[in-house]
């Protein structure tokens, strides 16, 4: 199958595993509106191209997606993607730079701290709260961002081919979660550039920018600022951000203190927890995401369970092939009549020939015929085609079961026997006390015996064995 | 495939891999080769559709000799070949063979069984008189070993024997196979003995028509008996064979599921003047019966039965289709299915309008009820139907009574095609359902999930099939129509 996607005039870059699965999707949910799809090419292509049932079927898939411009509204997906991925950078980059900005102010003023870190990651804590409480609150969230998603391909979507696509790709992530995995991936990165751009933009203030720090408060008591910036700075302290002293923070107070280690002090404190509060915990959650992601594509592939997948089966890899005829038929020698070849005979014969052994035989016979037994084995039939040679019957009687079949060892029996014989019939039994003969079957029997131009009947025929006529 | 991994899984006691491979690259990557031998008429074609699940493999007559030629069928799993079976003409004179053969002797030379085949198909009477029967004989020493069928309604006559002795002249190990074994007891009793006496201990019996549920597994089980070396092959066709027909089963009712929620959920609206109500109750009707239709195709399509063989048509379907409507009454009488209560009520009051309508409801009770039993997004959902209400418009939805007709039938369908032979070709009978759930019980809840979620109707406009919620409802549905019928 790959050469034809290198082949291919438009150069569409060959679909991803991931992408694959898409088209698969998009066509499964295809056929599921109810059409069948003209697909004997493509299964003959993807039954030529082997595999197992996973790979034919994503065979068949690209090949489907290719004949119906399918892959085209894949690339405009990529192309969208990409485009949206790179102005939601953008974006983020600004709003960081934006950010850091607001919280700093141009220092005129001195900054109020708990403003500045409030600006700077009040909006990424509320989002993130919102993020965790999508998980406690399962469908709803992910419903409407489904709503969402479908909302806006229909908008992007150019036709009815392309929102099958939009429609596929939630229902190929729903059910492993990936759509929730790679949304989260999406926006903590997306976060992580905000603030990284935002700690850039602090560093180049900071480090350029002279800023004078303040708390202030007009309803709660100094105490527990103190104790809220000690408990705050307490864990960026460990990683080796600056703490400012019990000291410097009750005269941070009063007014801006103008000494460099105070200001120095306040600066690595705001960093830290802007690091640590901020950035990390998106880091963090972006390679967590990114590692569910990861784990969950890879495990990704064809439900093969679904009924749409079971029906191709038969047709992308059959369980049974016909391997064709390799031995031909032979020309079928027809049966010719059978002539009597007896020129003096006398007397009148009754054999049965491949009778079960459970049917009572012979029937009571009327005088002057003679019973010959049944036939069965080969040293039967040997005794009494002698026994007719010598004393070749006026009149022979054949029994034949209809239940057995006229196969073609039976009918030259039969014909050797009425070689020997003046004049020949066959009685056609009939089926015992509480059966049926199989009328097909006994069709066979009457054609069989025309065509060796034997008289038949399915009566005992004592008045002709007895007498020679009806 | 030369797979190390699997040799070594196989053998674990192997030590040198190249070994080993060469030693049983032979019985590995061959596919074990069976020859379908037997008398005429006695069904070897019929055997390889069922074994292939095939049902246009070769010809299938009531007339003797409809197979002259040698024709193979192989069987693969995961597109490894792993079995090839060849279907042989009938033999139809061995008693005249088994002379020819003895004949064939010198005075005074003794010749092993397969000493005398060689020579009998080396002489000018194996291209002519017994031309069939070469045929036969050499495919059985091209095999691995063969597969005697025999019909087991006959007695065991002189032919036969013969037949088995020329057979077994060729050395090849021979199973012998009852077919029509569900006719009588009598006669398998006597074969049974007739063929310990040739030395065949091993029976099985294994009707091609109706197969029974393990038959398969049986045959390929007594066949690994005879064939150690190739148990491992056999043994995975068995579970192979056993997961797919699990996995027909599962997807056959997810199937059916699928179009019992795309029934429920369907809702159309349809605006109070009579004429334009006759139109939309007549193409909803339609829409309904070609979505049956759907579904049956793909049941069909499923089990490898096509629409357009006779075996389709065979089945209780009229060229493929049922033959009783789906919205006759007459037809729900038959398979004892409780009307639903607004034909009921629509046949007591008089009223008619629910009786007019045959199996599809009118009316606001499914709208309130729904919203009883929705949720917001319910609600939201009915917004635009509830204005719709006040605007005059009604909504046409399908009755109960058609829902359980749609699940009994084609509960039904999916228990004949999985104890349908490929060899079938008479229509089958159905029994009376027995399961009074369907009938009569409370429909699962699933069922009355979707009332409420017309989006998940494939025959409403603005569908939405992929939603993962009615996914999870049909999954729901096709276990509960796993579920074996409580008493």
């Amino acid at each position: 199958m790959s050469p034809r996607v290198s082949d291919s005039p438009s150069a569409i870059p060959a679909p991803s595993p991931l992408e694959q699965l898409w088209l698969c999707e998009a066509i499964r949910l295809r056929e599921a509106q109810g059409q069948r799809l003209d697909d004997r090419e493509a299964n003959r292509h993807a039954h030529a191209a082997g595999g197992d049932l996973a790979q034919r079927i994503q065979a068949r898939a690209l090949w489907l997606a290719r004949r119906d411009g399918l892959l085209e509204a894949l690339q405009h997906y990529r192309h969208g993607a990409r485009l949206a991925l790179l102005v939601l950078g953008l974006l983020a980059l600004l709003s960081g730079a934006g950010l850091a900005l607001a919280a700093l102010g141009d220092g005129q003023r001195p900054v109020n701290l708990f403003w500045a870190l409030g600006s700077l990651l009040g909006l990424n804590w509320l989002l993130l709260a919102g993020w965790l409480l999508s998980w406690v609150v399962a469908s709803p969230g992910a419903s409407s961002l489904a709503h969402a998603w479908r909302w806006l391909s229909l908008r992007g979507a150019a036709d009815a081919r392309a929102s099958h696509l939009a429609a596929a790709l939630p229902s190929l992530l729903q059910p492993r979660q990936l759509n929730r995995w790679g949304l989260g991936l999406l926006s903590h990165g997306l976060w992580l550039l905000t603030l990284s751009a935002a700690l850039l933009m602090l560093l180049a203030l900071l480090s350029t920018r002279r800023y004078g720090f303040v708390w202030e408060t007009t309803l709660l008591g100094s105490e527990t600022f103190v104790s809220l910036i000690e408990n705050l700075g307490a864990l960026p302290a460990r990683l080796g951000f600056s703490q400012p002293d019990s000291a410097l923070i009750r005269a941070s107070g009063d007014l801006a203190l103008t000494q460099e280690s105070a200001r120095q002090a306040w600066a690595g404190w705001l960093l830290g927890v802007f690091v640590v509060f901020g950035l990390l915990p998106r880091l963090l959650l972006a390679l967590l995401c990114f590692g569910a992601w990861r784990h969950g594509l890879g495990r990704l592939g064809l439900d093969l369970t679904l009924p749409a997948y079971q029906l191709l089966r038969h047709d992308l890899q059959p369980d049974s092939e016909r391997l064709g005829i390799h031995d031909l038929a032979p020309a079928l020698a027809q049966p010719s009549a059978v002539a009597s070849q007896v020129h003096s005979s006398s007397g009148a014969l009754l054999v049965a020939i491949e009778l079960d052994p459970q049917r009572p035989w012979p029937p009571s016979l009327p005088n002057g015929v003679a019973d010959g037994g049944v036939l069965d084995s080969r040293e039967q039939r040997q005794q009494l085609l002698e026994r007719l040679s010598h004393t070749p019957p006026a009149r022979l009687a054949i029994a034949c079961d209809p239940r057995r079949s006229p196969d073609r060892g039976t009918l030259a029996l039969l014909g050797e026997l009425a070689r020997s014989a003046a004049s020949t019939r066959i009685w056609l039994l009939p089926a015992p006390a509480g059966e049926t003969l199989d009328s097909a079957r006994l069709d066979d029997w009457q054609r069989a015996l025309q065509q060796l131009q034997l008289n038949y009947s399915a009566s005992a025929p004592w008045r002709w064995l007895e007498s020679g006529h009806e | 495939m030369r797979n190390p991994a699997a040799i070594r899984e196989q053998w674990p006691d192997c030590n040198w891999l190249p070994d080993c491979i060469r030693a049983t690259g032979a019985t590995m990557n061959q596919p074990l080769k069976l020859a379908v031998v037997g008398h005429t008429n006695v069904g070897k074609t019929s055997l390889l559709r069922t074994l292939t699940r095939d049902v246009e493999f070769g010809e299938v007559s009531h007339r003797p000799s409809t197979t002259r030629h040698v024709e193979g069928a192989r069987l693969s799993v995961d597109g490894q070949p792993l079995l090839e079976l060849y279907d042989t003409p009938g033999l139809e004179d061995a008693i005249a063979l088994l002379d020819y053969l003895e004949r064939l002797e010198q005075p005074g030379e003794r010749l092993d069984g397969p000493a005398r085949i060689a020579r009998f198909l080396a002489s000018s009477e194996a291209r002519q008189r017994f031309e069939q029967e070469a045929k036969v004989l050499r495919q059985l020493l091209a095999s691995d070993a063969g597969l005697y069928l025999i019909d087991a309604r006959e007695p065991v006559l002189a032919k036969y024997k013969d037949e088995l002795a020329v057979l077994a002249d060729c050395g090849k190990p021979l199973l012998p196979v009852l077919n029509f074994s569900s006719a009588g007891q009598a006669q398998e009793d006597a074969w049974r003995s007739a063929l310990a006496r040739l030395g065949l201990h091993a029976l099985v019996a294994f009707d091609t028509v109706a197969p029974p549920l393990d038959g398969e597994r049986r045959l390929y089980e007594s066949l690994a008996l005879l064939l150690e070396k190739s148990r491992p092959h056999l043994q995975r066709l068995i579970a192979s064979h056993a997961a797919q027909a699990q996995a027909r089963r599962h997807s056959g009712r997810q199937l059916i599921a699928e179009l019992l929620i795309d029934c429920a959920a369907c809702r159309q609206p349809v605006s109070r003047q009579p004429d334009a109500e006759q139109a939309a109750i007549q193409a909803l009707r339609e829409a309904v019966r070609q979505r049956e239709q759907r579904c049956v195709d793909a049941l069909l399509r499923l089990y490898a039965f096509r629409p357009d063989t006779a075996q389709a048509s065979a089945l209780p379907l009229l060229d493929g289709r049922w033959g009783d409507d789906l919205f006759n009454p007459e037809t729900l009488k038959q398979l004892g299915i409780r009307l639903g209560s607004g034909v009921a009520a629509g046949a007591a009051t008089g009223a008619g309008i629910d009786l007019l309508v045959g199996g599809l409801s009118l009316g606001a009770a499914s709208v309130l009820g729904a919203l009883a039993g929705g949720g917001l997004q319910t609600a939201r959902n009915y917004g635009g139907r509830l204005l719709g209400k006040l605007k005059g418009q009604r909504e046409l939805s399908l009755d109960d009574a058609v829902l359980r007709l749609l699940a009994v039938r084609q509960l039904q369908l999916l228990a004949a095609l999985e104890a349908r032979g490929h060899a079938a070709t008479t229509a089958i009978q159905l029994d009376n359902p027995q399961d009074k759930r369907w009938r009569t019980g409370k429909l699962p809840a699933a069922l009355h999930k979707a009332r409420a979620h017309p989006e998940w109707s494939a025959l409403n406009p603005a569908a939405e099939l992929a939603q993962a919620e009615r996914q999870a409802q049909v999954t729901q549905l096709a276990a509960s129509l796993a579920e074996p019928e409580k008493s």
